[in-house]
């Protein structure tokens, strides 16, 4: 029988595959839907969290199913602009219930939720968008006996790095140098003229309270002109690497604490 | 193309009043097809049915009611009452800017809640209309039928084989399980697709043929968009 150390199985294999090679790992990638000022397609997110995931399920080490990327998020803070299209955070907290509930069942017990990329400016104890995803993970942690869920923000999980490559990484929230590189380095295409840079006055937080377009006039939080394809490729290499280290390390860290529990 | 892939402003000064959305699912799919048929199928079906409608793409669901094929690997699913929010939400995303009409197309048969909501949702925001073309359009297209087993097929049979063959061969196996289970359809109401059926087939997959596929294909498309045409304009 071959040894299986790392295989990863996609929506392009068969159900008689996925019987032969049991994943040990699934990674369910979560994007959104939302304008992304002037310069960037509505479908950003869903670019950058697709080539994330698929390069982190490609080196996980373990046998690993990667999940299509889920592209509707809770972008409710754009409601009303052109191609917001999002959910509410009780619909979202359901669609990540009902999948990993299900992987769960069908003998996948350690399930990495990437949601969303995130921000440099926090780490990886809050998210920043998608944020009922932290309460959904913590919920299917304490409601399905057997199960290993976690949820990391590559952008958060790379964040010192990522500060290092762009000055303004840690003050980046939306369709900034981050994004803005990695959209050239992976869709050069779709990147139009970069609109000035804007970084609001306010705490992110404050997103919660008011629309985006009313925190952020012109539709951005961030500095487009520190972006290259360049700097992209970089950045896309580091956050792979940060991110993959983030979740191997957490479930090796989580097996021992429950072994020991 | 109007789509995911357009920025925010390029999508407004176009000004879709249409915007269509394919569910699919990952499931098993029998012994020769990925779990991902559905899903792959129903995205190109609805990015070219989007095109001649010069309407508004959102990317295909991946996730539905796979619940069906219960404990068969592969497979994972959304319970119905979180598929029919995501509609829900969906439809209110869009009515907020201005497009008020979404075409469904749904890629998966077991996804028995989305009329109930489609219904609901329309009753619920009267300056709003999703429409969905009934199941057939799936299976029984052309005539004569494009596909002889027409009426017979469930589930990986000669339809949804041929339209893999065509629209992603490299990851169609080579192996084909024909069987058509003794019993009336709605006996996945009953019981899990495994019961009903161990190799996972409700159909004849051995005829399958790209060429097939790629009349139906293009049937499908015509059909759908001239039902949505034809739908938007009555309901007008």
């Amino acid at each position: 029988m071959t040894k299986v150390t790392s295989v990863m199985l996609t929506w392009q294999n068969t159900a008689w595959e996925y019987q032969a090679h049991p994943p040990q790992i699934a990674i369910l990638p979560l994007a959104c839907l939302e304008p992304h000022a002037a310069h960037l397609p509505i479908g950003t997110d869903r670019i950058i969290i697709g080539e994330i995931a698929r390069r982190v399920a490609e080196q996980i080490g373990a046998p690993t199913m990667l999940l299509p990327t889920w592209s509707l998020g809770t972008s409710g803070h754009h409601a009303g602009k052109t191609g917001a299209i999002y959910l509410r955070f009780e619909t979202l907290w359901a669609v990540v219930r009902d999948v990993v509930t299900s992987l769960h069942e069908h003998g996948i017990h350690q399930v990495a939720v990437i949601n969303n990329h995130g921000s440099a400016m926090t780490g990886t104890t809050r998210p920043i968008g998608n944020f009922i995803v932290k309460t959904a993970v913590r919920q299917l942690n304490y409601e399905t006996p057997g199960l290993t869920a976690i949820w990391v923000q590559p952008f958060a999980a790379a964040r010192a790095e990522l500060a290092n490559l762009f000055p303004s990484a840690r003050s980046e929230l939306h369709a900034g140098a981050v994004e803005t590189s990695l959209l050239m380095r992976l869709a050069r295409d779709l990147v139009g003229a970069l609109p000035p840079d804007h970084v609001p006055d306010v705490a992110p937080n404050y997103l919660d309270f008011a629309p985006f377009k009313k925190i952020a006039p012109r539709g951005i939080w961030g500095k487009p002109s520190e972006a290259s394809a360049d700097q992209g490729a970089r950045a896309l290499e580091i956050i792979v690497q940060a991110t993959t280290d983030y979740i191997t390390t957490t479930f090796k860290q989580l097996k021992e604490i429950k072994q020991r529990g | 193309m109007l789509d995911d892939r357009s920025t925010s402003a390029a999508i407004a000064s176009a000004k879709p009043t249409i915007a269509v959305l394919g569910i699919g699912a990952i499931e098993q799919h029998s012994h020769h097809l990925p779990i991902g048929t559905d899903w792959i199928a129903v995205s190109e079906v609805s990015q070219r049915v989007a095109a001649e409608l010069n309407a508004l793409w959102i990317p295909a669901i991946p996730f539905s009611m796979s619940e069906c094929h219960g404990p068969m690997a592969g497979t994972v699913w959304l319970k119905p009452a979180t598929l029919a929010a995501v509609l829900r939400d969906v439809a209110q995303s869009l009515r907020e800017q201005d497009i008020r009409k979404l075409l469904v197309l749904n890629g998966h048969g077991g996804n028995f809640v989305i009329e109930p909501t489609i219904q609901a949702i329309n009753q619920e925001f009267p300056d709003f209309r999703i429409v969905m073309p009934s199941e057939v359009w799936a299976t029984i297209v052309g005539e004569p039928p494009i596909f002889e087993t027409a009426g017979t097929e469930v589930h990986a049979g000669e339809s949804e084989t041929s339209t893999e063959l065509y629209l992603n061969p490299d990851n169609v196996k080579s192996e084909r399980v024909d069987y058509v289970p003794p019993v009336g359809r709605e006996f996945l109401d009953y019981a899990f697709m495994d019961q009903v059926s161990p190799d996972g087939m409700w159909g004849t997959s051995s005829k399958g043929s790209a060429a097939k596929g790629e009349r139906a294909i293009a049937a499908q498309v015509h059909a759908i968009v001239a039902f949505a045409k034809q739908a938007f304009e009555v309901l007008r």
